[in-house]
């Protein structure tokens, strides 16, 4: 056995015991209360999950979906709000993507940022994403069904105020997604010959795609969980068609579910518990699929 | 050696620094010649002519009163200590200052003797014929392929688009590490690769200049010294300007060297100004002027 | 005066030392020579022996020498004057052992000549050389010293005279005579003044190598027609 010499002893003693006991403790503390914070806003979630699940078990079938709201409980199912649903996010999905993206581009690319309605366009963007939609609501009851537009209760008046609520989302995720894009893309591209035009369509706004992806994401899932202002345009609770076109009326699946809690009767509260599940189920669809969107771009950049 | 018979005539002893500076760069640049085969001394061709240039970002004076010829088929290197405007000067020659706000120029230069800062000039042409390699290497996260294709398409080119892409990545003697990976992204090769697509990609619009802003400060020796061969070669087609912070680096490449320095005013702001533009070996062996001689032994004031 | 920071204090620091090393080679030649030339104007054996070993230091530095500057080299790659002044220093480097082979033919030439029958004019001659390629190796030095241009620039002049002692020793051996020791004894001395010749041109080799170190540009310094400073009469 080789014999240890006074330096190593030494090394060893004081690699051991560098760290005092007591930031040891604050360290371990620390890491505690995230895994409580964690634990927190995971069991709040499953608890939700599970208690709509055992709440709406008895009602989560092929029923569910295939029946028109009924006055009776039994016969009661959310078609007509799933369906108008996805025209009305469709929609406007449709009308507010191109049009922040747009926006997004202009505001990033062309804009000269020191002129001065840049700049209060900018300053102004930030406010609009934080007004509550009831306004936008209120906005759409007096333009867009009535007054200047008077499309009255219809789908494309929903997508419109819709529009209006989660635009601002949309441009701001947008504008961060083109500022992510290195300078040195832009110049690598200018530096051979493309006009700005050039260099936006097909180098910045390519690269740019999984952002907007995730912005556009995150918008139309707002737009999916929207009551309030809808209810102000009169979209109905009680329909039994799917919508038609874009005149047509329509029902969304949050007043549905709004509709059957506040029904007396309490064998409507189980139908409540199984759309309430259903619109999440739509929504992690929803989500699936932009997230695959956005890995299946961010792989080509790779 | 001395043989001594006492009769012939006169030496020339005096210095170098006691005969007459030559007053304008130019008429040196006309009077270095270069021989053709045929034994003709033909005066060589200047591509790029800036003349008096300064460079103002708003009302500071980045870089004052710029004489610079830049010799055809010739590597120029511009060097000198940070923020004595070498980049700023570089890329005055393809209107890349544009893009910077507030960004203007005074003094004139010239490209194959038009002046690039008139009316008439579209700066988008201009970028096509004076190619840019910059210090990070920043391939397009695009495949090899459609990275060298990028500004052929831009231009509309109708010819056989896989020659094109073939022989700019030869030229940049990139081909044969790349041929089978064509559809591989481009942000997937070293760094010294990555370089080496970026001057392909450069190459592929077919320019008479190439600009290089300190090109291998990003890369490994192995990966630089690769790509200096690679300058060597290319200067037989290509004019090359080169900013390096590297003084070995602008003693092997280049022909002739421009040294810059810095003054700093009161209020703290730095102004680039050229100090002395030779041939190379002239400049690191005995250069005319004492800060130049200063800067090269590495005594700095 | 702007003050000057020197961020290359290593290097130049090496290169100064490296310096002194090689003018130390000098210093000791012109010691040599001295010697050498007393040694066999005297007949001095034991002060021939002398020299001889004083060129083994000689020789020993050489090869420090160069390996000092191979070393700086590879480290530094220096420039401006710093480049010409290596390359100045290994040139002087070879001048100088050269001069130390040279004085070691004169010590050689003592032994060989032992017990011959002497040509008193032939040595005053020889004596005459060396107090004359002495004072070069001086001015030569001095002129590298304080990096004087003029200075340098009087060693072709200097040189003349020894050139032209060596070039006449010929008619001194005709004079002999028959004599077939002391003809012997001459043709040796012969070798003595070639050998001094060359140290005279290694001196003014010298002194070019600092012009060059000064003005940055090479030249030999070849031909009379400066008439700068030192008279030479004709022969």
């Amino acid at each position: 056995m080789t014999s240890v010499s006074p330096e190593q002893v030494a090394t060893a003693v004081a690699l051991r015991s560098s760290t005092s006991p007591r930031r040891r403790v604050v360290d371990a503390v620390f890491k505690l209360f995230l895994w409580i914070s964690v634990g927190v806003a995971l069991g709040t979630l499953i608890t939700l999950l599970i208690d709509l699940i055992t709440e709406g078990w008895p009602r989560l079938n092929s029923d569910l979906v295939v029946n028109m709201p009924s006055a009776r409980p039994e016969r009661a199912g959310i078609q007509s709000a799933i369906f108008g649903s996805l025209w009305v996010v469709g929609t406007t999905a449709l009308i507010s993507i191109p049009t922040g993206v747009s926006a997004a581009i202009y505001l990033e690319e062309f804009a000269k940022k020191d002129r001065w309605y840049n700049r209060l366009i900018e300053l102004n963007i930030q406010n609009l994403a934080s007004v509550p939609s009831v306004v936008y609501g209120m906005l759409g009851l007096a333009f867009i069904a009535r007054g200047v537009l008077s499309f009255g209760f219809t789908v494309m008046t929903a997508a419109l105020i819709l529009t209006l609520v989660v635009l601002p989302t949309v441009v701001i995720a947008s504008r961060e997604a083109l500022r992510a894009v290195p300078n040195s893309l832009r110049h690598g591209s200018l530096a051979l010959g493309a006009t700005e035009w050039e260099t936006v369509y097909r180098q910045v706004l390519p690269a740019a795609v999984p952002g907007i992806a995730t912005g556009t994401i995150l918008s139309t899932s707002r737009a999916l969980g929207e009551s309030a202002p809808l209810l102000l345009v009169g979209a109905l609770t009680f329909v039994t068609f799917n919508p038609e076109g874009f005149d047509s009326s329509y029902t969304v699946l949050p007043l549905a579910i709004f509709r059957f809690i506040s029904e007396a009767r309490i064998e409507f509260r189980p139908l409540a518990a199984a759309a309430s599940v259903v619109l999440l189920i739509v929504l992690l669809g929803m989500n699936s699929i932009a997230i695959f969107v956005r890995n299946r771009f961010e792989k080509k950049l790779r | 050696m001395s043989m001594g018979d006492g009769t012939e005539g006169d030496f020339d002893m005096t210095t170098r620094q006691e005969q007459a500076r030559p007053t304008d760069i130019r008429v040196e640049v006309a009077a270095s010649g270069h021989t053709t085969e045929s034994g003709e001394v033909k005066p060589r061709s200047i591509v790029f002519d800036a003349s008096r240039l300064s460079v103002f970002y708003g009302d500071f004076r980045a870089v004052r009163d710029v004489d610079l010829p830049v010799i055809q088929n010739q590597i120029t290197a511009l060097i000198g200590p940070s923020g004595c405007g070498k980049s700023t000067v570089i890329r005055c020659f393809n209107r890349m200052n544009d893009l910077i706000n507030g960004a203007r120029i005074e003094g004139t230069v010239s490209y194959h003797g038009i002046d690039i800062y008139q009316d008439e000039v579209d700066p988008v042409e201009l970028r096509r014929r004076v190619g840019m390699v910059f210090q990070k290497p920043n391939p397009f996260p695009k495949s090899v392929y459609d990275n060298v294709a990028f500004g052929p398409r831009l231009g509309g080119f109708k010819g056989k688009m896989d020659d094109l892409v073939e022989e700019s990545l030869r030229r940049a003697a990139l081909w044969d590490e790349v041929k089978d990976k064509l559809d591989e992204s481009g942000m997937a090769l070293s760094g010294g690769q990555q370089q080496r697509l970026c001057i392909a990609r450069a190459i592929a619009t077919s320019p008479d200049v190439l600009l290089m802003d300190e090109p291998c400060s990003a890369l490994d020796p192995i990966a630089t010294l690769r790509i200096e061969e690679l300058m060597l070669d290319l200067k037989d087609d290509y004019t090359i300007i080169i900013v390096t912070h590297n003084m070995q680096q602008a003693a092997r490449v280049s022909d002739r060297t421009a040294f810059f320095s810095v003054k700093v005013s009161d209020e703290g702001q730095r102004t680039g100004y050229l100090v002395e533009f030779s041939p190379t070996e002239e400049l690191f062996t005995a250069p005319r002027e004492k800060q130049t001689e200063d800067y090269i032994t590495g005594r700095f004031g | 005066m702007t003050d000057v920071t020197d961020t290359n204090l290593h290097f130049h620091q090496g290169l100064d030392s490296l310096e002194h090393e090689v003018l130390g080679m000098v210093d000791r030649a012109e010691q040599m020579v001295a010697m050498a030339v007393d040694a066999v104007c005297t007949g001095d054996v034991d002060l021939a022996a002398q020299v001889i070993k004083l060129d083994d230091n000689i020789d020993r530095t050489y090869l420090e020498v160069h390996g000092h500057w191979t070393h700086l080299m590879a480290r530094f790659q220096p420039l401006g004057s710093d480049l010409r002044k290596m390359t100045v220093l290994l040139q002087l480097n070879q001048t100088f052992e050269r001069m130390g082979d040279q004085c070691v033919n004169i010590a050689k030439v003592t032994k060989l000549n032992e017990g011959l029958p002497r040509v008193e004019r032939m040595v005053e001659q020889i004596r005459e050389m060396g107090d004359l390629a002495r004072p070069m190796i001086r001015t030569a030095i001095e002129a590298y010293v304080r990096q004087d241009l003029e200075e340098a620039r009087l060693l072709p002049a200097m040189d003349q005279p020894v050139d032209r002692l060596n070039a006449n020793m010929y008619k001194e051996i005709i004079a002999v005579g028959s004599n077939p020791e002391m003809l012997e004894w001459a043709s040796k001395i012969m070798m003595v003044a070639r050998a001094l010749e060359r140290i005279g041109d290694q001196a003014v080799d010298f002194a070019e190598q600092t012009a060059y170190l000064i003005t940055g540009e090479r030249a030999e310094f070849v031909k009379v027609g400066l008439s700068r400073s030192v008279d030479d009469s004709p022969s």
